[in-house]
């Protein structure tokens, strides 16, 4: 006896359809699962003979063979569950397939028979043919952003029974409530002086810059950085439609509404691994955080706590945008274009950056410095120092700009990008400065003392060419970069002093 | 071979002999020749609980080889015996029983001064070493430093910046053996000093850099001169430690006034409080001397002039690192304006960057 039930199953951000099929005959009672299962899998079978005698219904005692179609696809995890379950109970004569129909399941089981929600719903579903779903109730509002498919949520195996023998209709979603308001995040308003840093981080947001905060410990670096995701503009239909599946896949929980709207910040600690940060996995190919933060923001706090492999990690997915994950089994591509922010101190005391303030030995700042690699450290078109506020600051001031009122100019700019045909500034191509960020005679002269006296390289000077548009669009836009923008630029990409004192050259 | 080739061969073995200092190897070679000596070493008859570990080593090493490659390396080994050892180190409390010298010993017949002080240092404190070091060249006064990082190396590019006629030479003394440039990235450095002037060591060649050598370097460098200038020290820093070995031998010190906020001059505001004279200019040292300045103001301003945003800028400093930001709370510029302005200063040399912090130059060199 045969049963044949469609379901779908998830690797790296994409699903895959996959058909299980159950085949009982007589033998010694026995239990196989073939087609590239992992080890979650193989343990369905526990899972489903206890679901199966919880919810009323009969165990074979017979050869029992399970192949999960096509066998090229590994299977992951336990999310073929429900559709093994049903499957049984079609190849052992307990319901028949016509009643099953096109229908597709979803769904981990657990022993008393509930049906509990796996990772990657909303990947899954897109995976599957346009028939009806069945899935557990917490994924309906996930699956529903899909759009014109058929969903059943249930909640356990015995009502999927009565539904499959025609004893119960087939629910129906019920209307999802109108998500509310995102809670206020941290707001800019809370920021008390620091005007250099506060505005690093506007033309970070408006152009897509990645920043490094420099500076001592309790200088507001943290504070800073968790107030970008406010500024930044809300994600497009498209952009919260491709995070959303990769907080999906990732099993990330998701907001009310099921779409993400407000761009992800992901800050992981420095003892992640390189695969917890690039994705990865030996079976699953999960996205890691850089994928979680496709379309927001990674924070990177304590950069030169991370070990030197697990960044340079980084280094490939900051110019494609897109992480490729290859393993023995199989490669997949992971999106993962992200703004990044970085803090640091200076050196292990966290003093050193002043002259003279620092009371490490040689050998410890050396090791520090030889953590960060300089392509790395190149990728940061925006490099600040934050210092402590002053107690006036702190005490006496008006509170900052609002978020708001920050994030208006944001997006007028990220306008500007995208009539220029770029996604922001940062991404503005070499060839093109020239036509969309030309240079005042002032502003021509003043890169030109500064490329003779050596403070900026060749490499450098494009990314101080974009940061000026970015800073000259946020000062109005004129056409035309002036003097006092590629100043402000260059006043905004500090060398980090990481191996002082600066030697003085000798003289002949 | 000669006898004095011999003898240089047998001083410089007894230098690298295993665990022997300074205080051993005086006391070794107090009244006999080297030769002597290394024989009564290679018989182990010496009066020492290593006799006969050395003796081991001894009975490998060749003096005539080892002459042969301090001739090669153009390396002098000096001892007390001989004509060419510098007199003022031969009247010390500590005398090195055995000196290595590369470079000109004539380069001593100056009057001296050491110009000390910490290897992390300010902008600022390098700056004004450097100025010291050139003003005290070009008035003819020898300037004795430890090729370190920070406020020594600077000190000796001053000296170099002022070579010409009438000039005097610098003079290095460093913690270990001359064909071992420490910190590797003074090797530039190191070698004009060995070629210009005169390279001291009482490390035998290929000596690694080992912590007890600093302090015994610092000893010389105070016994070498005739006052000892800090120009930045923290609290605890070594070149306090040539303080002490100079008080000890009666020379004086002298120290330059730092900010009360900069932990690099806490150490030498304390000498000051301990009653120091205080040096602000290098006719101060001059006039420590007992010789004649005058004569020679620092260049004319050759930079041009601020204008008025430059000068508000200028004056935001008050002489100490600030931060960009700093700048802008200080001055109330728009930030454009400012970074601007920083940018003019820099290209004119009225301030410098180190990092993301900005310092004013007093002058230029």
């Amino acid at each position: 006896m045969l049963g044949l039930v469609p379901s779908a199953s998830l690797f790296g951000i994409d699903g895959h359809a996959v058909t299980v099929e159950v085949h009982i005959s007589s033998g010694l009672p026995s239990f196989t699962v073939v087609g590239s299962p992992d080890a979650s899998c193989r343990e369905a079978r526990d899972r489903v003979r206890a679901a199966l005698l919880s919810s009323g219904c009969e165990w074979p005692l017979q050869r029992v063979t399970v192949n999960l179609a096509p066998p090229t696809v590994r299977k992951v995890g336990p999310g073929l569950d429900l559709a093994i379950a049903v499957a049984m109970l079609v190849a052992s004569g307990q319901i028949t397939q016509q009643a099953v129909g096109d229908r597709s399941f979803l769904g981990e089981l657990g022993l008393d028979g509930a049906v509990r929600p796996v990772a990657g719903t909303l990947c899954l579903t897109d995976a599957l043919g346009t028939g009806a779903l069945v899935l557990p109730v917490p994924s309906a509002v996930e699956a529903g952003l899909v759009g014109d498919r058929i969903l059943h949520p249930v909640r356990n195996l015995a009502e999927v029974v009565a539904c499959l023998e025609g004893a119960d209709p087939w629910p129906v979603p019920s209307p999802i409530e109108v998500a509310p308001p995102p809670p206020p995040t941290d707001d800019l308003a809370d920021v008390r002086g620091q005007p250099v840093a506060r505005f690093a981080l506007e033309v970070a947001a408006a152009g897509g810059h990645h920043l490094l905060l420099l500076g001592p410990p309790g200088a507001g670096k943290t504070m800073l950085a968790a107030r970008l995701p406010g500024v930044l503009p809300p994600l497009s239909d498209g952009e919260a439609l491709q995070t959303t599946r990769v907080h999906s896949a990732a099993g990330l929980a998701l907001p009310t509404g099921g779409l993400i709207r407000i761009p992800p910040f992901r800050a992981p600690h420095h003892g992640a691994s390189a695969v917890a940060l690039v994705g990865g996995g030996t079976a699953l190919l999960r996205p890691g955080e850089i994928s979680a933060a496709h379309n927001g923001v990674l924070f990177l706090d304590e950069l030169a706590e991370f070990p030197p492999r697990v960044l340079d990690a980084l280094r490939q997915p900051l110019e494609e945008g897109a992480v490729r994950v290859a393993r023995a089994v199989a490669s997949v591509s992971l999106p993962a274009r992200f703004l990044l922010v970085a803090a640091m101190n200076p050196c292990p005391c966290g003093y050193g950056s002043r002259p003279g303030g620092c009371r490490c030995t040689d050998s410890a700042r050396a090791r520090y410095a030889r953590r960060l690699s300089g392509p790395l450290l190149d990728r940061f078109d925006l490099r600040v120092e934050v210092t402590r506020p002053s107690v006036e600051d702190l005490l006496g001031h008006q509170p900052g700009e609002s978020s708001a009122s920050v994030a208006r100019r944001v997006a007028e700019v990220r306008d500007l990008a995208v009539r220029r045909g770029v996604r922001s500034n940062s991404e503005l191509p070499a060839r093109r400065l020239d036509e969309v960020a030309p240079l005042s005679h002032d502003a021509t002269r003043l890169l030109t003392d500064v490329l003779r006296s050596g403070r900026l390289s060749a490499r450098g000077l494009h990314r101080v060419r974009r940061v000026a548009r970015t800073i000259a669009d946020l000062s109005g836009a004129p056409h035309e970069i002036g003097a006092a923008h590629v100043a402000t630029a260059l006043g905004l990409r500090v060398d980090p002093a990481l191996d002082q004192p600066a030697p003085v050259e000798l003289a002949g | 071979m000669t006898a004095t080739m011999s003898a240089a061969g047998s001083a410089a073995l007894l230098a690298g002999l295993p665990g022997i200092g300074p205080n051993r190897l005086a006391e070794l070679l107090a009244d006999d020749d080297p030769e002597a000596v290394w024989q009564l070493v290679v018989a182990g008859r010496v009066d020492d609980p290593h006799a006969e570990a050395w003796a081991a080593v001894a009975r490998a090493a060749d003096p005539a080889a080892e002459a042969a490659r301090y001739a090669e390396a153009e390396v002098r080994v000096l001892t007390r015996a001989d004509a060419a050892y510098p007199a003022v180190l031969a009247a010390d409390l500590a005398p090195p029983g055995v000196l290595f010298a590369r470079g000109e010993l004539s380069a001593l017949e100056t009057p001296r001064v050491a110009i000390v002080g910490t290897r992390r240092c300010t902008g600022t404190g390098a700056g004004f070493a450097r100025e010291l070091g050139r003003e005290l060249a070009t008035a003819g006064v020898g300037v004795v430093s430890g090729l370190a990082l920070g406020i020594d190396g600077a000190a000796h590019r001053g000296v170099l910046d002022a070579a010409g006629v009438s000039w005097a030479a610098p003079i290095g003394v460093v913690g270990c053996g001359l064909d071992v440039p420490y910190p590797a990235r003074h090797r530039p450095l190191w070698d004009a000093v060995g070629e210009r002037g005169v390279l001291l060591s009482e490390a035998p060649l290929g000596a690694r850099p080992a912590p007890w050598r600093f302090p015994a370097r610092n000893r010389i460098i105070a016994a070498l001169a005739d006052l000892v200038v800090v120009v930045e020290s923290h609290a605890a820093g070594g070149s306090l430690l040539t303080v002490t070995e100079a008080i000890g031998r009666g020379i004086e010190v002298l120290a330059v006034p730092g900010s009360v906020r900069n932990p690099a001059a806490a150490g030498t505001n304390q000498l000051l409080a301990e009653g120091c004279h205080p040096v602000t200019a290098a006719d101060d040292i001059l006039v420590a001397l007992g010789m004649v300045p005058g004569g020679r103001r620092s260049a004319a301003e050759r930079r041009p002039a601020p204008d008025d945003d430059g000068r508000r800028v200028l004056e935001a400093f008050d002489w100490e690192p600030a931060t960009l930001e700093q700048l802008v709370l200080r001055t109330g510029l728009a930030l454009g304006v400012l970074a601007l302005s920083v940018q003019q200063l820099l290209d004119a040399g009225w301030i410098m960057a180190q990092g993301s912090w900005y310092e004013r130059v007093p002058s230029v060199p």
